[in-house]
């Protein structure tokens, strides 16, 4: 496939004797907003720690545009990789301006400041996510969307070819939950491969080009989120009863019904 | 500073108003929480920041210092004074010396040159503990090495290795020696404990508290048997400067500052550690061994500073923390303010420690605590809300 940017061959990682990924094979092309979803525990996180090289001692193969990551140095791989984490924890007094920075910490490695050009990059991210008069504000006195949107837009100066995003609306209201998916939508337009994991399905549905669904540290459904997502599928793997149905827009929603067995 | 209030010039007109600006520059950045207009380089008001910490902490830290040389408890002399019998006792290269320039060069410049060394070490050591653990309750000594020091020196002291001929040439070192060994011993069981257990920040503190009462425990049966001749290792037990001679106050110094300033060349990565481990990984970061060397070096430093002054707490648990609500959350800054107060705040220790009840020396470890809290108190106060670290 000519626009293809992450290929992953049967990807394997075991922690003690538990198997999390069972060899997973996927391949996703650029420039799209890309969903994964599945029960906890599934292993979207640890393949995402797999694909960035937080995990390491997996087996198989990940390549990314062309290139296979298997044997890069942190450093390189982070220039292609960026990972956006569900929360920022505690940041010990760090300003916005300190945190999104850190995103360009790949391109001055060895030098103590950052230049200008790193700046201007930072300043225009802030710009484009609305944060920029916060720049000086504490991290810690964010709102849980301006955190959210703090997080991603240091992963966004990072200039990764792959951006995995872990639950990023998952402590948000419904404002913010839309707001998010729609930086990430946008920023999915160029080359970039957007990656997120969540457990809204209908948010997924909506603005996702494709979904990856996962069970048990396999993939189980890869497509289109209109076809792939399922009542038989959402029983099989979440192990719900669910209506599926589409709006006046022709928009997918999922609705929760029972749960089975337990 | 109550002792020196009316011998030493206070700053008045020009410097003053220097001052009020350096303050009001280096509080700005955490004063403005609200919305930002100006469009000025982030960049260069970092730098211009770092500058001002560097320049005025190095000339805060010089004024204490002369300070230091002026008080004895046997009077005050003017800083000039002080400061030209300070010249002249280093240029006639310590022979020949009057009475004051003696006092000048024998005692209080010893004393001050390591007390700079040991404050700006523990502050700095404190840094990287906290930045490296994630956890504000962290301090230099959390990885055991002040127990496994501690014990060590009360062991080679109760034991008696100072009758061994060659030792007891040397019989100095016997206590410096013994506490390094044993700081080092306490920390590379803590070290290999927890990465046994997986290495998590957790795993670390509780191996250090392990380890550190294991070491206190077998401290506290040396101290029991031997009652008796343990007059010279009290002092030691809650850090004391009074011991310190040219000899061994360089050897504090020189490794406590170049360790320091070795650390700080890696400011950036702890910024990174900031964000947890995970993301420093997926930064570039080879957060494994950046975490094992650190781990090391901040041990070592801090074995550095309790080797022949003994143990003083305070400074490296809350100096990092002072600096933060100040500065916010850069270690770039940081750690040289860290270094210059932790410097400064061990100076006027010191100096109340000689001088407060004399001829008795105060214990430095108590004045520190006692000067710093009300002090860290009343910040916490007005800037805890907004502060998570």
């Amino acid at each position: 496939m000519m626009d293809e940017m992450l290929k992953i061959e049967g990807l394997r990682i075991s922690f003690g004797d538990f198997e999390a990924l069972h060899g997973i094979d996927l391949s996703l092309p650029k420039g799209k907003l890309i969903g994964l979803i599945g029960p906890n525990g599934c292993g979207k996180s640890t393949m995402m720690k797999c694909i960035s090289k937080i995990n390491k001692g997996w087996t198989g193969r990940i390549i990314i545009d062309g290139e296979d990551i298997g044997p890069m140095r942190p450093m390189d791989v982070a220039h292609r990789v960026a990972n956006v984490p569900a929360e920022a924890g505690q940041t010990f007094g760090m300003s916005v301006m300190d945190m999104v920075m850190l995103g360009r910490y790949p391109f001055v490695n060895r030098v103590w400041w950052e230049s200008r050009e790193d700046e201007r990059k930072v300043r225009e991210a802030l710009k484009a996510f609305g944060l920029d008069h916060y720049r000086r504000k504490q991290v810690s006195l964010l709102s849980s969307g301006e955190k959210q949107r703090a997080l991603i837009a240091k992963a966004y100066v990072q200039e990764p070819k792959v951006m995995l995003v872990d639950e990023p609306t998952s402590h948000l209201d419904m404002k913010y939950k839309l707001n998010v998916m729609e930086y990430l939508k946008r920023m999915s337009r160029g080359d970039m491969t957007v990656l997120v994991a969540e457990h809204d399905i209908s948010l997924m549905a909506r603005y996702c080009d494709l979904c990856i669904i996962m069970k048990k540290g396999q993939v189980v459904g890869y497509g289109d989120p209109k076809t792939v997502v399922t009542e038989e599928l959402i029983r099989d793997v979440y192990e719900v009863d669910a209506r599926i149905g589409l709006d006046a827009d022709g928009e997918i929603y999922v609705l929760p019904k029972t749960a089975i067995g337990d | 500073m109550g002792v020196n209030d009316d011998n030493v010039p206070k700053g008045k007109g020009p410097l003053a108003g220097i001052a009020g600006r350096i303050g009001r520059s280096l509080s700005r950045m955490n004063e403005d929480m609200s919305d930002v207009e100006s469009d000025e380089s982030e960049i260069s008001l970092k730098r211009r920041r770092f500058l001002i910490v560097a320049v005025a902490g190095a000339l805060f830290c010089l004024f204490m210092f002369l300070i230091s040389m002026s008080i004895s408890s046997g009077g005050i002399i003017p800083i000039s004074d002080a400061l030209g019998s300070l010249m002249s006792a280093i240029g006639k290269g310590g022979q020949n010396l009057n009475t004051e320039e003696l006092y000048i060069y024998h005692s209080r410049l010893p004393r001050a040159v390591a007390a700079v060394g040991v404050g700006a070490g523990l502050a700095v050591a404190g840094c990287i503990f906290q930045a490296l653990i994630r956890n504000p309750l962290v301090d230099p000594y959390i990885t055991g090495v002040s127990s496994g020091a501690g014990c060590f020196a009360v062991a080679v002291t109760s034991v008696g290795v100072a009758a061994i001929p060659f030792l007891s040439e040397h019989s100095t070192y016997i206590i410096p020696l013994g506490a390094i060994l044993g700081g080092l011993i306490a920390f590379g069981i803590t070290l290999t404990v927890s990465e046994g257990a997986g290495g998590s920040a957790t795993n670390y503190i509780l191996a250090g508290v392990i380890v550190g009462f294991a070491f206190s425990s077998i401290q506290t049966v040396f101290l029991a048997m031997n009652k008796d001749n343990l007059a010279d290792v009290m002092w030691w037990l809650y850090g004391s400067f009074a011991s310190i001679t040219w000899e061994n106050a360089f050897l504090v110094l020189v490794p406590a500052i170049g360790i320091s300033i070795l650390a700080l060349m890696w400011a950036r990565e702890f910024n990174l550690f900031m964000m947890g481990e995970d993301q420093a990984s997926q930064l570039g970061l080879d957060v494994r061994r950046f975490k094992a060397v650190m781990m090391v070096v901040a041990s070592v430093l801090t074995s550095v500073c309790v080797a022949f002054v003994g143990i003083i707490g305070f400074v490296g648990l809350v100096i990092p923390h002072a600096c933060r609500m100040c500065l916010g959350g850069d270690h770039r800054l940081i750690m040289p303010a860290s270094m210059i107060l932790g410097a400064c705040l061990m100076l006027f220790s010191d100096l109340i420690a000689r001088v407060a009840m004399a001829p008795t020396e105060i214990p430095v470890g108590a004045i520190t605590a006692m000067i710093g809290t009300p002090v860290f108190a009343y910040m916490l106060m007005r800037r805890g809300r907004e502060y998570d670290g």
